[in-house]
């Protein structure tokens, strides 16, 4: 058994302690926004936010997560993340879609210690991501649009 | 039966087309009674049971349209596409527009979505039901309104007569919409002028957009029944032939929840060997399938590498009497023989894999009446289901494909063979069931694209000009083993051949004798299930061909691209016909025109850097997506490694129905051909395919992204296709740029230079 808090609440896995946060998420939880790709951190898609951080559903057992805090796509709800999302639909980002979540959560993590990158800042932070789709220079812009949006819209905060 | 019951009590709009009618109208739908069976019972009634009516919108009271897309949706944004076409063509609101994407019924005849057919297809038949709607809701709003409806125009969801106007929305609700249309009359519906269009050449936002941004977008992975369980697929050593001989599941009956070790027993032989293991939970059937130990009985292909089929292609290119010739024109031997000089090559592709993120899997759960329920992503219903009544005895109306998001397609998900274990497992354990692949056993269990071998041999006459071009090209071939209806004649009426696997070989260069054989690589066919991969036969005969028409520019000392606008003379065959070959290689020659403006041609670049040119007509000869595309490489001489800077491509491919789209499609697909030509590349070893994650198989990434600069050039010419072919030229437009930059030929992909 295991306690954590889950895009601010506080649940309770069943799973054995072992268990990868991927499928408690997926498969417990019922939060299916976070997807299986590869199942060894080298694609992206499982990407949450642990205690804010990006972190790879795929290798973490959910006894890692015991009393942290978890944030999925479900519970974006933060100002970057939101500028994100409005992003992704301005700039028409996905495709077959099944790599977004992850590429959104980690896009967030960028922004919220970077809010102002440059290209190659973008390129280097979200290199280890796979779109399928290959729907790169859209991934790109949008991250570039997010960013200004929220440096824009910060003052009227 | 199964569908989406739209139970109403107030009054509905129904469009779709029967055999002899298009059902346009009915009076107040019963309450209990969906508009489809309401469909049905008048087709049924007309005696039409053979053949069944297909739905393609419906508008309710409220005014909102509903278009039932039959193509998957698989980044390509169909939905919107086709939706745009109706839509256009209806007068619809596009904001009042509402998609969905359906199951399978016979109802909606033939269920595939490849080959960049979709838009091109569909066009006609939607804009005439879209045409047939507008005219039932101008006639109908023109009586409410007691005027002529020659006066009235529909646009933005209105019937609009002079300053007055009446939604759809209140014509629905107590206009005469009851009204059938012949086939003929169908097809004699006046279509919108492309000036008059409002929606198709709009850059809407792609319905689907919103829910892949949010995670609420539903996968076939993602998708949850009451009372499921997991099941996980140990897949044998080879494709074919293998038996599972022992199974020892002593340590897996210790784990809570462990359900079993179902041998599957496949009726079709498709697979053979299989082993499904179920638990209660996902992480408790991940636990098991690595506890249970399976003894196999491998097939004969257990040694083959990559190599050997290599070897074999090159065989079997170079037997003259193998294979099915599909091009004959002019007297290539005749050119050969008296040749003043002959140029000769071997082009080879290394295994693909189309590496869809969302591993395959299938959800089946068996109601109480003994259907068969499947919800996965899927491109080619029509060809999994009846090879799943052979699996499970049932006919075909008691199976049906709820159809999901696909996490990827690019032709993987064309072959739906992961329902095969996963229905058969279910019924077994008499539970509904979530079977996922992991990602060893989807690479291992891809349909790989063949690894390929194509010769050429050109030959120069007296003067030396280019007499002929004689092409083998060998391959495994995917419509053989999974759809072999589909194969084609030969010219001379002798053998068939994959008409998939060969289509970018005819090209669309005048030369005197051109002859095209294509060969199945039987080897290939025996060791893996060959599959159709993005851009198909194209991705690679394209490669080939291509980077051979350099070679014969530099053997006639001649510029490529100059070389390549003399060929493209429209002359003969070449000079297109109707629908959207009009034009032919006239248009080839103008996006090739372009792109050489563009790209700055000819332009001195620093040593160690070099521009490639080529172009493609996309899937077919009969539906032509005229492409040219110039790379601009620069290597680094120590390591050799190759950078791509940039790739231009201009693109005709007639009307354009949403721009945005049609652009992103452009960027993935060029970035496809840049990953393949590059980045991409597995090999065969002992039988199986040796790169099966993303620690080995390293497609490409954001850091390899060039500068792209793609252009789609005005047109309203009738639409081809566009998913696939902006893939073609890009290989061989980067292996040209890099003969270009060091003088090295380079005739295998993925390109390697050290």
């Amino acid at each position: 058994m295991v306690k954590f808090r889950l895009n601010g609440e506080q649940v309770v896995s069943e799973s054995p302690t072992d268990t990868l946060l991927l499928w408690v998420l997926r498969e417990e939880m019922k939060l299916t926004g976070t997807k299986f790709g590869c199942g060894i951190a080298q694609c992206g898609a499982c990407t949450v936010h642990l205690d804010g951080s990006p972190a790879r559903a795929c290798v973490t057992p959910v006894q890692a997560v015991a009393n942290r805090s978890i944030t999925t796509i479900e519970g974006l709800a933060s100002p970057v993340g939101q500028a994100l999302q409005q992003a992704w639909e301005s700039e028409q980002v996905p495709q077959c879609g099944y790599c977004q979540s992850g590429q959104i959560m980690q896009a967030a993590t960028l922004l919220e210690q970077n809010p102002q990158p440059s290209d190659a800042d973008i390129v280097s932070y979200m290199n280890g991501h796979l779109c399928r789709c290959m729907a790169y220079p859209r991934i790109q812009r949008a991250i570039a649009v997010a960013a200004d949006r929220a440096i824009t819209e910060e003052p009227a905060q | 039966m199964s569908k989406t019951k739209i139970t109403v009590s107030r009054r509905q709009f129904v469009a779709g087309a029967a055999a002899s009618s298009l059902v346009m109208g009915l009076g107040t739908v019963l309450g209990g009674c969906s508009a489809d069976e309401a469909v049905s019972d008048l087709t049924v009634a007309k005696g039409s049971l053979s053949f069944s009516p297909v739905i393609w919108f419906e508008i309710d009271g409220s005014g909102l349209v509903t278009m039932n897309i039959v193509r998957a949706e698989m980044g390509q944004h169909v939905g919107t596409a086709l939706a745009q076409v109706i839509a256009d063509e209806l007068g619809a609101d596009w904001e009042q527009v509402r998609i969905q994407h359906v199951d399978t019924d016979s109802k909606w005849g033939y269920m595939v979505t490849g080959g960049s057919w979709s838009v091109h297809t569909s066009f006609t038949q939607l804009s005439q039901a879209g045409a047939a709607g507008r005219i039932v809701l101008a006639d109908a709003g023109a009586k409410l309104m007691g005027v002529d409806p020659s006066s009235c125009h529909v646009e933005g969801g209105h019937v609009f007569a002079g300053s007055t106007s009446l939604s759809f929305a209140e014509i629905i609700q107590v206009g005469d919409i009851a009204r059938r249309f012949s086939s003929e009359e169908l097809a004699a519906l006046p279509i919108k002028a492309p000036a008059d269009r409002r929606i198709i050449g709009r850059d809407v936002s792609a319905l689907d957009v919103p829910a892949k941004t949010d995670g609420s977008a539903q996968y076939g992975l993602d998708v949850t029944r009451p009372g499921m369980v997991y099941g996980i697929p140990l897949v044998p050593p080879t494709r074919y032939g293998s038996k599972a001989i022992g199974i020892d599941d002593s340590a897996a009956r210790a784990l809570d929840g462990y359900l079993g070790a179902i041998p599957i027993a496949d009726p079709t032989e498709t697979l053979q060997g299989w082993v499904v293991v179920a638990a209660e939970t996902m992480p408790m059937a991940i636990k098991a399938a690595s506890a249970v130990q399976v003894e196999w009985q491998g097939g004969d292909t257990a040694n083959i590498n990559e190599s050997d089929l290599l070897a074999e292609g090159l065989r079997l290119a170079q037997d003259t009497s193998s294979g099915t010739t599909v091009v004959n024109d002019g007297d290539v031997d005749t050119a050969l023989a008296s040749a003043a000089k002959q140029l000769q090559a071997v082009y080879r592709t290394a295994t693909a894999l189309h590496f869809t993120l969302e591993p395959q899997n299938a959800v089946v759960e068996f109601d109480e009446a003994g259907q068969c329920h499947i919800y996965a992503g899927n491109q080619w219903q029509s060809l999994i289901l009846p090879l799943l009544t052979q699996v499970l005895g049932l006919p075909e109306t008691d199976i049906v494909i709820h159809q999901q998001y696909l996490g990827g397609g690019y032709g993987r998900r064309l072959f739906g063979d992961q329902m095969i274990p996963a229905v058969l497992a279910a019924r077994e354990l008499g539970r509904p069931l979530k079977l996922i692949f992991d990602r060893e056993a989807d690479s291992r269990f891809d349909c790989v694209r063949s690894p390929t071998v194509c010769t050429f041999a050109a030959s120069f006459d007296q003067q030396g000009a280019l007499s002929g071009i004689d092409h083998a090209a060998v391959a495994g071939w995917p419509t053989l083993s999974m759809a072999p209806g589909f194969m084609a004649p030969g010219v001379a009426g002798l053998g068939k051949f994959d008409p998939f696997s060969i289509s970018g070989a005819e090209h669309w260069y005048s030369v005197p004798a051109h002859r095209i054989r294509a060969i199945n690589n039987e080897l290939a066919q025996k060791t893996f299930l060959p599959g159709w991969l993005r851009a198909v036969g194209s991705g690679w005969t394209g490669w080939g061909v291509e980077s051979f028409m350099d070679e014969i520019a530099h053997e006639l000392s001649e510029d490529p691209l100059a070389l390549r606008l003399r060929l493209l003379d429209g002359a003969g065959k070449n000079a297109g016909g109707e629908g959207s070959t009009i034009g032919g290689a006239a248009r080839l020659r103008s996006v090739l025109e372009d792109v050489a403006i563009r790209s700055n041609w000819g332009t001195e670049l620093p040593a160690a850097e070099g521009m490639g040119v080529a172009v493609c007509h996309g899937q077919e000869r009969g539906m032509p997506t005229w492409i040219a595309c110039v790379a601009h490489v620069a290597i680094t001489p120590e390591s050799g490694d190759i950078s791509v800077k940039k790739l231009w491509q201009t693109i005709d491919v007639g009307t354009v129905v949403n721009p945005s789209g049609a652009m992103a499609q452009a960027e993935g697909a060029a970035l496809w051909g840049l990953s393949l030509a590059l980045h991409e590349g597995a090999e065969f070893e002992q039988g199986q395919v040796k790169q099966r994650n993303l620690d080995t198989y390293t497609p490409l990434r954001m850091s390899d992204v060039p500068e792209l600069d793609i252009v789609f050039i005005d047109s309203d010419v009738f639409p081809s296709g566009l998913g696939e072919p902006p893939l073609i030229p890009v290989a061989p437009a980067i292996g040209n740029a890099v003969f270009a930059a060091t003088g090295k030929r380079v005739r295998d992909l993925p390109i390697r230079l050290s």
